[in-house]
């Protein structure tokens, strides 16, 4: 999460409106559901995976480690597509070769979908997509608290480590039965200090001027029609090409 | 004598758990002066601060804005608050928004300023605080030091006469104390008066036109800087030792009558120190 959140706030493309960035995955995103699988999937995940490292500057390494997490689970739960159960003549265990297609499908359009999500997430930071929450009518007051919980979890997970750390200095992890009791003194002692940053929060805002409402100024982007044609176009790219080698293998 | 800016009469605050914070302070924060607030930890100073924007509301006693006693009604509070800036010890307790320029922004849409001259004072606020190259990074991603300068841009953007800093040099390294140092000292020429509490006597000595010595809640002395170290009586009472710079010039015979010329940085006595060397060989 560290790793994502750094990456999103230094990529090449930081700067750009995050509708330049979004429009175009969700696009490729909705391809990936709509047009055939198998042809379209593959397109779209090397396209995805090209633009993140060679068009944002994220490292090969970064990009997989993001998509390698939801890809456990979709290889926990692949095979139990490819098996058929019949019940019928007793217990049958059996692949059949539709099984075997769906499971394919599913692996390809599921990894596909990631990519395009592991594209936004690496290049758009979560409050650049917050703000344009707003845009779309989301109340102001909704939109604050979602901010200042992204900023708070920075401040609380820093204390969470230092706090682990402290413990594990002092042996507190060094036995099971010690651990559960280190751990659940440390979430104590965090839920205090959640209440107690909350107050001083409170009081450095009010020395701002506070009054309940949390306004600052928006980010200055400088939207580019240009880069967000030449995103839609590549996004076409990849449905003509996917309609294309569809035709030819048929 | 000038009407001081801020004076505090016979403060006195009693915590809602019944422990006396303040007794019976006195204080006057002049125009364009450097006031150093010099105690021992819990001596009570950060509760002073917070008196000082009217974030506490004072038991006994009052604060008076250019003469005349300042209320706690919503309005007077934030005209106060307009002039008069606060900067808490820990930046963590002030930055709340996701990326510098935004935080910095907070104060001055706060004053109801426009977007585009609020964007202005931003600008002309990292740039006096030398962290201009940040506006775009995220507020967790900073170091200590530019935590603390962010923080201070975000109260230096509502442009107050006053700028009340709790302990600025706590916790940065001797780099980091120069660069702030540099920065508020720019400030204070352009005519900003700053108050500041610290326990270190020697910034104190190096860097205030004022101190004022404080001990559990009270102000016991209040006056020109070399003056008031130079009361080893005053110090002693408040369990401060006197600035090196101070007893040295002292030892080289600078003290009694001309405490007020003996030298206050170190180039200065050692100027002084190496003078004195030649004279005697």
């Amino acid at each position: 999460m560290r790793a994502i959140d750094h990456y999103a706030w230094t990529n090449r493309w930081r700067d750009w409106h995050p509708v330049e960035k979004g429009l175009p995955a969700i696009s490729l995103l909705v391809l990936t559901l709509i047009l055939p699988p198998l042809t379209t999937a593959p397109l779209v995940l090397a396209g995805a995976m090209l633009t993140t490292v060679y068009g944002a500057g994220i490292p090969w390494r970064t990009l997989v480690s993001v998509l390698a997490a939801p890809l456990m689970f979709l290889l926990a739960g692949i095979p139990f597509l490819a098996i058929s159960v019949d019940f019928a003549s007793g217990f049958d265990l059996a692949l059949s070769p539709e099984g075997l297609q769906l499971a394919l499908v599913t692996a390809l359009r599921a990894l596909a979908a990631m990519s395009c999500l592991a594209f936004l997430i690496l290049t758009t930071p979560l409050t650049d997509g917050v703000l344009l929450l707003r845009r779309i009518g989301i109340p102001a007051g909704v939109i604050e608290l979602i901010l200042l919980i992204y900023r708070l979890i920075f401040v609380f997970s820093e204390r969470a480590l230092t706090g682990r750390q402290a413990q594990a200095a002092r042996l507190g992890y060094s036995r099971l039965d010690r651990s559960v009791r280190s751990l659940g003194l440390l979430g104590g002692n965090l839920f205090q200090r959640a209440l107690e940053q909350a107050r001083r929060l409170e009081i450095g805002l009010m020395a701002r001027g506070y009054t309940g409402e949390l306004r600052v100024l928006p980010p200055q982007w400088k939207p580019s029609w240009t880069r967000l044609v030449a995103g839609m176009m590549g996004v076409g790219l990849v449905g003509l090409a996917s309609g294309w080698l569809a035709r030819s293998l048929s | 004598m000038n009407e001081p800016l801020l004076a505090v009469r016979g403060l006195e605050y009693i915590y809602p758990g019944g422990v006396v914070a303040l007794r019976g302070l006195n204080l006057s924060i002049e125009r364009g002066q450097k006031l150093a607030i010099l105690g021992p930890n819990g001596s009570g100073k950060t509760t002073l601060l917070l008196h000082l924007n009217g974030l506490c509301k004072p038991t006994r006693g009052e604060i008076q804005l250019d003469g005349q006693p300042v209320g706690y009604d919503h309005q007077t509070l934030n005209h106060w608050r307009r002039r008069v800036g606060l900067i808490l010890q820990e930046p963590n307790d002030q930055l709340f928004a996701a990326t510098v320029s935004q935080d910095v922004s907070f104060g001055p849409l706060n004053l109801g300023l426009s977007d585009a001259e609020a964007g202005e004072r931003v600008r002309e606020a990292l740039e006096a605080l030398r962290v201009a190259h940040l506006a775009g990074r995220p507020t967790h991603a900073l170091s200590f030091g530019q935590k603390k300068r962010v923080a201070i841009a975000g109260v230096l953007a509502m442009r107050p006469e006053i700028l009340v800093l709790d302990e600025p040099t706590a916790g940065l390294d001797p780099h980091g104390v120069t660069h702030l140092l540099g920065a508020l000292q720019q400030l204070y020429e352009a005519g900003t008066t700053l108050v500041f509490s610290t326990h270190d006597v020697e910034l104190a000595y190096a860097w205030a036109d004022q101190v004022a010595v404080f001990y559990e809640g009270a102000v016991l002395r209040q006056g020109e800087t070399a003056l008031v170290l130079g009361d080893r009586e005053v110090l002693r009472q408040s369990r401060l030792r006197p600035p090196l710079l101070l007893e040295i010039a002292e030892a080289l015979g600078n003290g009694g009558d001309h405490l007020q010329s003996a030298p206050r940085s170190r180039e200065g006595v050692l100027a002084l120190l190496q003078e004195r060397l030649a004279g005697n060989s």
